[in-house]
């Protein structure tokens, strides 16, 4: 019947409904607890650090205030590696972004063996980023792999139009070191956003390509005109995820480049720059300050893509 | 009713994970490969916390678990120093070592150690940063605990017990060996030794022309061989009490300009030019003839290179006129925090004593930093070196911006193929400035 639920039968359904949202915001607290305290706090006490000459055993030992971002600014070291990490961001995002593309769209067709080459192509991700590193390295080396791929060849493109010697140290030479490690890492990193973009892919209706077949597009078409612009989350959510990756490069660098960034800085990034003043000057006072630096400068430039991108489109 | 048991399931989920006590595993930064250089590693024992009365000199009341830790650099090293640590027992049966090696970044872990007041009881202080751990006070000053276990400290090198003197005179560590650096060339393509610096040049403008070999030396583009080269030659970082900069003296920039025309004149070629991950593997892989290391090279060329014959010799005489070279040291050290200070004690007195030493030595990865210790074999050069060894490391606080400083302007020569000394010296003088000034 319409109308009065008896009393009893509302405050019962009330206790279940208090119950339920007990029982949800314990499940959320621990990971939210975890966060608050892991992501959260550690930021702020980031901050607080970076205002001190910070002794790790003994904690503050001089107030310095703004002094440490100062001797950040005006550090040619810090300059070089905020000029690193910006030109690997610019170069690396777009190129692995095209990769990653490129392979989503051969990957999403109807072909034999298509799983083993999704497999395949993301392989490179999970494998462990220094051993991938090191093996770089002997296939860049004077006398590596790609060295000798060029002597074979018959005809030389980075020889004659660059004007590489035959035995480049192509991570070792302060000239061509950051490009080896981008070219690295656009291939390890393809693999990743493969998937992104698979996903987003796959959520493009069907209907759409069999529109565009009966007006008569073509592939590139199909291409440039449907795919393309319906992947706007995809690139919204692949270029914010590479940015924040591409200012954050570590691995890579040390391992390519030592704790110094060798060649001569070639290999500085920031986040190398932060390792080697808390571990190597044992200044964690100036890590801090140049870790809430990046921390600021991340946070801009996601923000600024927010705008650009703006908000992603929920079909 | 089941809301509710889940709610009181997930509480108790909750309260489980909150009370059990985790200690914070400390990060190895494996992903730093190691310097090329290798020092020698050399078991530090850690005490456990027990009933201890150091009374004075008498070290066998003491009882307890010392927990030791280090750097293991090769298998080689582990396998001496387990060997060092088989003779502790007999001597001292009431203490227990607890050998626990870092590996990965040893500097890093240890960090990660010191700042969460988890320390090991006595560990291995390299001589690179051993200035600055000593002035933030990670270390505990050692002279009472020398005095109370009676070990007699006159034996070691000055050059290597001055390392890990504070400013405020106290000892911090004894060093648990030494390395020099001296000339290994290999035996087939270099029939006679060169003595002197004219000598070397000449040796390696006639090796130029070998199509075996890619370049007649391999020598690093730093200060970590490059300092014996321009002691050798004359120059020096630092005028003689330490207070301020001398590289900028025409000495020092004429010797830092021989240098670099050895690299200029083709006579010798980095490690990254030839490939290589560090000199000795140049000469391992025949690469080059001549290489400049320590004692570390022995272990790596018997068990990576076993076939090239190489042989050692003296760092060549200079124009200063008087044999020099540089030395490494590490040293065995109690931290602050450590929890088994007297443990430590006895298992420093074993290992920084002539005995533990003698045992360390005989493995072959270091040489003796006291003069007591005979001579290892095979070794006689590399101790001769001690002899008047200066130190490579550790002399001046802030050293590894100096040695950045340096290695970043010298690199960029070699690399823009200008080899002019003036920027090299002028980079390096402002980072002696500044760390001084700190």
């Amino acid at each position: 019947m319409a109308g009065t639920t008896p009393s009893t039968v509302t405050s019962g359904r009330r206790r279940d409904r208090w119950s339920e949202a007990l029982a949800g915001y314990a499940m959320i607290s621990v990971p939210m607890l975890l966060f608050l305290v892991l992501q959260i706090f550690t930021v702020f006490y980031a901050v607080y650090i970076s205002l001190w000459k910070w002794n790790v055993r003994s904690g503050p030992v001089d107030f310095k205030g703004l002094g440490n971002y100062q001797t950040a600014f005006g550090d040619p070291i810090f300059q070089r590696a905020v000029q690193n990490s910006i030109y690997y961001a610019v170069i690396w995002v777009p190129l692995t972004m095209a990769i990653g593309l490129f392979l989503a769209i051969i990957v999403n067709q109807k072909i034999r063996g298509q799983t083993f080459f999704r497999g395949a192509y993301y392989f490179p991700a999970i494998a462990s980023s220094a051993a991938i590193t090191i093996l770089w390295i002997f296939i860049v080396s004077p006398d590596g792999l790609f060295n000798s791929l060029r002597a074979v060849l018959p005809f030389d493109p980075l020889g004659t139009i660059f004007g590489y010697g035959p035995h480049k140290n192509w991570i070792g030479d302060q000239d061509t070191a950051l490009n080896s490690v981008i070219i690295l890492n656009a291939w390890t990193t393809s693999g990743t956003f493969m998937l992104f973009y698979l996903a987003s892919l796959q959520s493009i209706s069907g209907q759409v390509y069999e529109a565009a077949a009966i007006d008569g597009a073509n592939a590139w078409q199909t291409f440039t005109k449907i795919t393309f612009p319906l992947l706007r989350p995809g690139h919204f959510f692949v270029a914010t995820v590479a940015v924040i990756g591409a200012l954050q490069l570590f691995d890579q660098a040390a391992i390519a480049g030592g704790p110094g960034g060798d060649p001569n800085n070639a290999l500085m990034t920031v986040v190398l720059y932060l390792y080697n003043a808390a571990f190597s000057q044992f200044n964690f006072g100036y890590a801090a300050a140049v870790g809430v630096i990046l921390f600021v400068f991340i946070f801009g430039v996601t923000l600024i893509q927010r705008r650009i991108f703006g908000s992603a489109p929920s079909w | 009713m089941r809301p509710r048991l889940l709610t009181l399931l997930v509480v108790i989920v909750f309260v489980a994970a909150c009370s059990s006590s985790s200690s914070p595993a400390p990060s190895a930064g494996g992903s730093v490969a190691p310097a090329s250089v290798a020092p020698a590693g050399s078991a530090e024992a850690s005490g456990s916390p027990g009933a201890s009365a150091a009374a004075g000199g008498d070290l066998s009341s003491i009882s307890g678990t010392a927990v030791l830790s280090g750097w293991r650099s090769s298998p080689e090293e582990g396998e001496a120093l387990t060997q060092t640590l088989l003779g502790f027992p007999p001597l001292y049966p009431n203490v227990q070592v607890d050998y626990q090696p870092i590996a990965g970044d040893y500097r890093t872990v240890m960090i990660t150690k010191i700042s969460s007041h988890e320390v090991p009881d006595l560990f291995y202080v390299n001589a690179d940063y051993a200035p600055e751990w000593i002035e933030q006070g990670f270390l505990e000053p050692l002279d009472d605990y020398i005095a109370k276990a009676g070990i007699d400290t006159s034996q070691f090198f000055p050059g290597y017990l001055d390392i890990f003197k504070g400013k405020d005179g106290k000892i911090y560590g004894l060093p648990k060996d030494g390395n020099t650096i001296a000339l290994a060339y290999a035996s087939g393509l270099v029939s006679a030794a060169p003595k002197t610096m004219d000598e070397l040049v000449t040796t390696a403008k006639g090796l130029k022309d070998n199509k075996d070999i890619k370049a007649p030396m391999c020598l690093n583009p730093g200060l970590d061989r490059g300092l014996a080269f321009i002691y050798a030659q004359g120059g020096s970082l630092l005028n003689a009490d330490k207070t301020a900069s001398a590289i900028e003296t025409d000495a020092s920039k004429a010797a830092v300009q021989w240098y670099l025309d050895l690299f200029k004149d083709g006579l010798a070629q980095t490690p990254a030019q030839l490939g290589a991950g560090w000199c000795g593997e140049a000469l391992g892989t025949k690469k080059v003839a001549m290489i400049f290391e320590g004692g570390w090279l022995d272990p790596a060329m018997t068990g990576t290179y076993p076939d090239v014959k190489y042989a050692w010799a003296e760092m060549p005489v200079g124009s200063s006129g008087k044999p020099v070279t540089i030395a490494f040291t590490v040293s065995y050290s109690i931290g602050a925090d450590s929890k088994n200070k007297d443990q430590a004690t006895v298992l420093l007195s074993y290992l920084a004593g002539k005995d533990g030493m003698t045992k360390w030595t005989e493995g072959g990865v270091a040489l003796p930093s006291r003069k007591d210790v005979p001579t290892p074999a095979g070794k006689d050069v590399l101790t001769k070196g001690s002899e008047y060894a200066l130190p490579g490391s550790g002399f001046m606080p802030g050293y590894v911006d100096v040695q950045k400083a340096f290695q970043d302007a010298f690199t960029a020569q070699i690399q823009g193929k200008t080899f002019d000394a003036g920027p090299v010296v002028t980079a390096t003088k402002a980072a002696i400035d500044n760390a001084l000034t700190q």
